[in-house]
């Protein structure tokens, strides 16, 4: 028995000291000693797949010596989306998607789950920052002009992303049925349904009944939770997969003599480190601007004014009340206008001077992003947009010259609403 | 085939329907036809006229203007006991003739003495005068286009009796021969009173005629201001006659309800402002005083904290909390405060002091998960301090990592792209 137990503690002291050697003669102790010391690198797995070797190609990997900051924001917004799929599954195990029990369970998730609070507030923040940071990436890319050959590709799946983020938050808005949500996306699909040709089946096919009712529900939660998150993993890897092929693109001026940047430590160290300021940044906006919660979702009433809780809904109530079904048509012709742009600007002129009809393109949506968020912002507190009822009342017995001033109810028919 | 065979039958049918329409709209022709004289010429009386319930009953021009509706010339029509334009007493013994009479009024459910009233009021008593500011019944009902007071149209209508009085009573110069102020109306549409009738359309709050009465229409005596507001303040009223005031008030010394509460404006009494109306009659240092002192912070304490649950509740229901039990204690919160608000009435300070615990008790399960709530807060602050340290550090870490790297020479041939 004392033997046995003087043998265990050298035994496991020993154990200690080889892992240690291990951990030394590893090929980069600081990147792969943690999945060494996890069991996930040395052994069977190792020698199997080879993933050391594929470490050690990834560590080796250089970048163009002008690689610098701006070139992070593409990281810190792939960040953003890991910490929206990790609280997002963590809310999943607590939201119920019918329209009877979406509202308790988030009220559930916020005031009785531990840390819900923090989980839900920072999915909803990390869902405004993720927009804001794609829409700096693509400028970014946009300015460069690293969308020209060979990298046209990956600006279109750069565009579908973009789509898909969109598509997230649009989604998602529905989901904790609350008055503000419900009459935003109400407002949406009455517009949408608006476009021609093919805006009546598309909202019909979202909205999935008369009104937006808890079919409507189910189908925002499938796609939020199903079928956008496959398309965002398959599209994140092609899109990673081209820039690892095609690497940064030069410079668009000037030489950008010097030497290459290691990936590592380098590039993948500031994307940390940016990271990490991001999460902190997301927390203390949960703990400094906790979201409101709303009123629960109520059809037969129409809000006096619903307050916008995710960024892309502002500017969009801003085109849609200004200037009605148009908001979303020029939406979509911009969306276009982008999409084709790699096959239309062919040329290999990449600094921006000499680019005058992409610097007005780009100066007018900027303008118009700002200009449409400004008017968003003033219809803060503005109610939903009412369609106009189809069939006229009838006319009442109390329409006559000597009628006293009786208050005529509002028009009982569903508010259009906006939401992209 | 078949179908095609249809289309001809369905087209009549719409036409059909079509032509009904404006024949449906036409105006009821019942009670006067083309042979009516009367109408020939005074088309616009007849138009107002077949709208209104006489017309319905078959009343005719000449059962109060008297003539010959047969007649084929003006002199003629106007001929015979022909009273054209009745006076203002006229016309009140004319609408007498049918309305004071029971038997004919009985089957419509109407009363019977509206002239009776009207000779007890002071409009009656003006008219009987002969002054002709004096309103007679057409002022009021019109002359031709009566209207049932439940329709919406209607001058009688609870909604439009306050207008209807306005006519006159809001017109400084036709009330000042009579020593009455005009600011009736204007202080009425702000009050309780008139808050609950325009804006909430609430047919049961009272118009003019629910205190002054309608046809015998008069203000009340001081005496009787308790009884016309008791009528609906009924347990207001009961607390008021358990109390000190009441003496005094069946004397006349003072004038009951509207010694704190004005008529027409019905001014609440603010919870801070209790001691300052007692005030107005009671001399600083006096027992009344400070039972008004009592009175004003049991009546305050309690509203303030009434507030502040509320305020309490609305933030914790915009943290997501639920608050269905907090409104449940709100609720019986609320309805002991209700209860301080009659009570007050009585002077009853022992009674006050117990509903104000009862408030005070019922909220203050909402203080302290406010108190929660706000702490929890402040701890999520305290967290932003290890997040931030640690954020820190790890840009510190990666900056360190960064320029080791840098000094140290570039490895050997990788097998980068």
């Amino acid at each position: 028995m004392a033997d046995g137990s003087r043998r265990t503690p050298r035994r496991f002291l020993r154990r200690v000291a080889a892992l240690r050697d291990e951990i030394r003669e590893s090929t980069d102790a600081n990147l792969l000693a943690a999945l060494r010391v996890l069991g996930l690198l040395y052994g069977p797995l190792d020698r199997r797949s080879r993933i050391d070797r594929a470490f050690q190609k990834a560590r080796a990997y250089r970048l163009a010596p002008h690689v610098g900051w701006r070139h992070a924001l593409g990281g810190i917004a792939y960040f953003l989306l890991m910490l929206l799929v990790g609280t997002g599954v963590l809310m999943a195990f607590y939201y119920r998607p019918s329209a009877q029990e979406a509202y308790p369970s988030v009220q559930h998730i916020v005031a009785s789950v531990p840390f819900g609070w923090l989980i839900r507030d920072a999915h909803v923040w990390a869902a405004s920052l993720v927009v804001i940071l794609v829409v700096l990436h693509l400028g970014r890319t946009f300015l460069e002009a690293t969308y020209k050959a060979p990298r046209q590709t990956n600006w279109t799946v750069g565009l579908l992303l973009l789509l898909v983020v969109l598509a997230f938050g649009a989604s998602g808005y529905l989901l904790p049925w609350e008055q503000a949500g419900y009459w935003t996306v109400t407002e949406a699909l009455d517009t949408v349904a608006r476009i021609p040709v093919l805006g009546g089946i598309a909202s019909e096919l979202l909205r999935g009944d008369a009104v937006v009712s808890g079919a409507t529900l189910s189908r925002f939660f499938a796609l939020h939770v199903i079928i956008l998150p496959w398309l965002l993993l398959g599209l994140i890897s092609m899109h990673y997969g081209l820039v690892r092929k095609h690497g940064a693109a030069p410079l668009a001026y000037g030489t950008g003599a010097g030497r290459e940047v290691r990936f590592y430590p380098h590039h993948l160290m500031r994307i940390l480190g940016a990271a990490a300021v991001t999460l902190a940044v997301v927390i203390s906006l949960v703990v400094l601007v906790p979201r409101p919660f709303g009123p629960p979702a109520d059809p037969g009433v129409v809000p006096d004014a619903i307050p916008s809780t995710w960024v892309a809904v502002t500017p969009w109530r801003g085109l849609v009340h200004y200037i009605g079904v148009l908001g979303p048509v020029l939406l979509l012709l911009f969306g276009l206008v982008l999409l084709v742009l790699p096959l239309v600007d062919r040329g290999h002129e990449r600094d921006l001077r000499r680019r005058p009809i992409a610097l007005v393109l780009a100066i007018v949506a900027v303008g118009g992003l700002l200009l449409a968020t400004v008017a968003g912002r003033f219809l803060r507190e503005a109610p939903p947009v009412q369609t106009p009822p189809e069939v006229e009342a009838p006319a009442t017995p109390f329409s006559g010259a000597e009628s006293p001033a009786v208050p005529t109810a509002p028009p009982d028919t569903g508010a259009e609403g906006r939401q992209p | 085939m078949r179908i095609a065979w249809l289309l001809p039958a369905v087209g009549l049918a719409s036409l059909g329907a079509i032509e009904a329409g404006p024949v449906a709209a036409q105006e009821p022709t019942l009670g006067i036809d083309s042979s009516y004289g009367c109408v020939v010429c005074h088309i616009d009386h007849r138009r107002a006229f077949l709208s209104g319930v006489h017309a319905e009953r078959g009343i005719q021009c000449d059962n109060c203007h008297g003539g010959r509706p047969a007649a084929m010339t003006v002199a003629g029509a106007h001929g015979g006991r022909f009273l054209g334009r009745p006076s203002k007493r006229q016309i009140a013994s004319l609408c007498a003739s049918c309305h004071a009479d029971p038997n004919q009024m009985r089957q419509f459910g109407l009363r019977s003495d509206e002239m009776a009233a009207l000779h007890t009021s002071r409009h009656g008593q003006l008219l009987e005068r002969g002054d002709d500011n004096a309103p007679t019944c057409t002022d009021c009902h019109e002359a031709h286009l009566i209207r049932r007071a439940t329709d919406a149209r209607s001058n009688t209508n609870p909604l439009n009796i306050p207008g209807l009085c306005a006519r006159c009573h809001a017109d400084a110069a036709r009330m000042a021969p009579y020593g009455i102020p005009a600011d009736q109306f204007a202080q009425f549409s702000s009050s309780a009173h008139g808050e609950a009738l325009f804006r909430d359309r609430n047919l049961a709050a009272p118009t003019c005629v629910g205190c002054h009465g309608s046809h015998s229409a008069l203000p009340p005596g001081v005496t009787q201001v308790t009884d016309v507001c008791g009528r609906c303040h009924a347990l207001v009223r009961d607390a008021f006659s358990l109390g000190p005031h009441a003496e005094p008030t069946a004397r006349g010394v003072i004038s009951g309800c509207t010694a704190c509460h004005s008529n027409h404006g019905t001014e609440r009494v603010a919870p801070d402002a209790v001691a300052e109306s007692c005030g107005h009659c009671h001399e600083p240092g006096t027992a009344a005083a400070a039972t008004a002192d009592t009175l004003e912070t049991q009546v305050h304490e309690a509203s303030h904290r009434l507030e502040e649950a509320r305020a309490a509740m609305a933030r914790l229901e915009a943290a997501g909390r639920p608050i269905a039990d907090m409104e449940q204690r709100y609720r019986t919160a609320f309805t002991a405060y209700r209860q301080m608000a009659l009570v007050q009435h009585s002077l009853e300070t022992e009674t006050l002091e117990s509903l104000a615990l009862q408030v005070i008790s019922s909220v203050r399960t909402i203080d302290e998960a406010a108190e929660v709530a706000a702490e929890q807060r402040w701890e999520h602050q305290l967290l932003l301090i290890p997040v931030w340290f640690l954020a820190l550090a790890v840009v510190v870490l990666a900056r360190f990592r960064i320029s080791e790297s840098r000094e140290a020479p570039p490895p050997a041939a990788g097998d980068g792209p």
